[in-house]
């Protein structure tokens, strides 16, 4: 187990620069998830961890040692690859003992380390197959095998659920947590899936064109994106988007929206809690306001009572998407598309306009211009 | 792969007759081709007697191998009368040797263009492959003072040195182009379980490399074995490979002109590629079309 700080690390490739001065630190047993978009410079971030590429400015520290000298084989890391990666020559047991036989490792206890990694992770019947003669699930299997005999300071994932099926895929990602609950090695892992994202990491760092967006943990990235690009990667269906004047009313700050209703064009108004009071500077400017779907959803006076954050609106019904536990209801809020998730039995035709509520208090505001969070 | 010709609604009277017509078309082409073969093994089984009597296409009426050791062992070749044999262990001692070397290089250089690439590799790449189309008429005075001053000259391993500098373009080619679809990913698990250079090359870039390294083999085998150029070129008397002597057999003429000692003497050179190619041809096929299709 180790720690892993990141400083200030650039990468360039001629004149184009691929990371633009990377800031993490790890905390030992820490699940960090590095998520982007391909190309946003992730995977070679990664490989730089490892020592498989050159660091063009800036350092890494594994446990406090700076390691941007240190070739991959002393670094005392252990990495899964997307296309695994294994030694089709060889059986799953010396692919799995491969690491330790080039460790001059003494063979029975080679023997023995290869035989407990292949037990806990179900593969110990498979140490004579060819890699060839392997199901997708079990080649990530022995992947991971060969990761886990060396028992490194620190495992590094580069999208390795991406090859297998859907179904196989959610079935290794809990294999994965599991893993790291029972070892409690920090881990890094790689992946454009914002779901393996939110579900893995105790920590994300969120990259685009080279650049850490946000680094917080799942919770935090979901409820409060640094900008509007994170709040639109993480989520499913992702966030909406509305165009809304900042307004005082009654005492009140809070934002002003365009809708139709009832066959009219109006404005709502919806107030934002009391300790959103803080953007006073903005009344009478334009913003966008992050709605999460779920957050959005049919008029319960139930629960407004109890939540002051709640705020009931009319609005026209556009499309109906059944998803089974919710009905995903498309409405049109300030000329932008909108996704409400709505209980299926509280849901109107299409046409008809419908009672909403928003909870304002997770609502999030952004900087047109910047797109950064207000 | 799915039978074509199985194919339901392919049994007309006219698709017979297409059919008939095209297999007469082949039979009539492979038999154009193998007469030669058939030509020169018929004649080199009969005595002189026969062939003066008889015509060209007649089998021989006894098999009768007198005229195949005669030219193995007795044959005159300029002035000495050893047969093929001694020119024969020369091809073998030059071939052999310039075949291994060569595909061992070539797989070293293949893999370090592709799995270690540095900068200018491409570059470097280009330039062995410009070795492909340089003819080898052109090379022959500069090589010859090369041997000169290495002082191999008119000895076998002097055509060895020949052989695998002029064999390693198409060796690199073949390698290269064979580890360029070996995933790099490989490399680099490698290198994190701590494997170098070589211990990457011996453990796992060879043991994936049998279907091209038959290929190599092949090719360089037959290269090298039926050259003519450079052994003409540079050795005389004792030194020659068997293609030399062969032409200097046929072209001795004392007394009489024994034409099955040449056919023999002619399918004794021949016989070695004919080895290698029958019990390696499948992989050769397989190994040229490895990789064109997943699977």
């Amino acid at each position: 187990m180790a720690s892993l700080s990141i400083q200030n690390v650039k990468k360039s490739y001629g004149a184009i620069e691929v990371l633009k001065g990377i800031d993490l630190d790890l905390e030992d047993g820490e699940f960090l998830v590095l998520l982007g978009p391909s190309g946003c410079g992730k995977s070679t971030l990664l490989n730089m961890i490892a020592g498989l590429d050159t660091i063009t400015d800036g350092e890494i520290l594994i446990d406090q040692n700076v390691v941007n000298d240190v070739h991959p084989k002393d670094r005392d890391i252990a990495m899964v690859f997307q296309s695994y990666a294994l030694y089709p020559n060889m059986s799953v047991a010396r692919n799995i003992g491969f690491g330790l036989e080039m460790r001059k490792v003494t063979k029975e206890d080679r023997e023995k380390r290869v035989d407990e990694a292949a037990r806990m992770l179900q593969i110990d019947h498979l140490s004579d197959r060819k890699p060839a003669q392997l199901s997708g699930g079990q080649r990530q299997r022995v992947a991971m095998g060969r990761a886990l005999v060396r028992d490194p300071e620190i495992f590094l994932f580069d999208e390795p659920l991406s090859n297998l099926d859907a179904k196989l895929r959610v079935e290794m990602r809990t294999e994965i947590k599991k893993l790291h609950q029972r070892l409690g090695t920090t881990m890094v892992y790689v992946t454009h899936d914002q779901i393996e994202a939110m579900t893995l990491a105790s920590r994300i760092a969120i990259l685009r064109e080279g650049e850490v967006q946000q680094f917080a943990s799942p919770q935090e990235v979901y409820e409060k994106p640094a900008n509007m690009y994170v709040a639109g990667f993480v989520g499913s269906p992702p966030m909406n988007f509305v165009p809304a004047a900042v307004v005082s009313e009654g005492g009140k700050l809070g934002v002003s929206i365009e809708r139709t209703a009832n066959g009219n064009r109006s404005s709502v108004f919806l107030a934002l809690p009391n300790d959103r009071q803080d953007i006073g500077d903005w009344v009478g400017r334009n913003v966008i306001l992050g709605i999460r779907p779920e957050t959005l959803t049919h008029r319960s006076d139930a629960e407004i009572s109890l939540n002051k954050g709640l705020q009931a609106f009319d609005c026209q019904v556009e499309v109906l998407e059944p998803t089974g536990a919710d009905t995903l209801t498309y409405i049109e809020l300030g000329g932008r598309e909108v996704i409400a998730r709505v209980n299926p039995y509280n849901t109107t035709e299409p046409g008809e306009t419908m009672a909403f509520m928003v909870d304002m208090g997770k609502a999030s505001l952004f900087d047109p211009k910047t797109e950064l969070r207000i | 792969m799915a039978d074509l010709s199985a194919l339901p609604g392919g049994k007309s009277p006219w698709q017979s007759a297409a059919r008939f017509g095209l297999y007469t078309l082949l039979l009539i082409f492979a038999a154009y081709y193998i007469l030669p073969l058939i030509v020169v093994l018929s004649t080199s089984l009969k005595d002189l007697d026969e062939i003066r009597n008889g015509t060209l296409l007649s089998l021989p009426s006894e098999i009768n191998f007198d005229a195949w050791g005669y030219a193995w062992n007795e044959a005159c070749i300029g002035v000495s009368c050893t047969g093929l044999k001694p020119y024969f262990w020369n091809s073998v001692a030059m071939t052999i040797p310039a075949v291994l070397i060569s595909t061992l290089l070539g797989a070293l250089t293949g893999y370090s263009l592709t799995k270690f690439k540095f900068k200018g590799a491409n570059l470097i790449f280009a330039m062995i492959l410009f070795g492909c189309f340089i003819p080898f008429q052109v090379v022959l005075l500069p090589m010859a003072q090369s041997l000169g001053y290495l002082r191999i000259a008119n000895t076998v391993p002097g055509l060895v040195l020949v052989h695998i500098v002029y064999g390693l373009p198409f060796t690199v080619l073949f390698f290269r182009n064979y580890y360029v679809n070996i995933p790099d990913d490989l490399i680099k698990a490698a290198t994190i379980d701590g494997a170098g250079f070589f211990m990457i090359f011996w453990r796992i870039m060879l043991p994936l490399s049998p279907p091209i390294i038959v290929v190599t083999i092949i090719w360089q085998f037959t290269q090298i074995w039926n050259d003519f150029l450079f052994g003409a070129s540079f050795t005389t008397g004792g030194g020659q490979p068997v293609t030399v002597a062969l032409n200097n057999l046929v072209n001795t003429t004392t007394g009489v002109k024994r034409y099955n000692v040449d056919m023999a003497a002619a399918l004794i050179t021949a016989a070695p590629t004919l080895v290698v190619y029958v019990l390696a041809g499948r992989y050769f096929v397989r190994g040229l079309t490895a990789g064109s299709v997943k699977g």
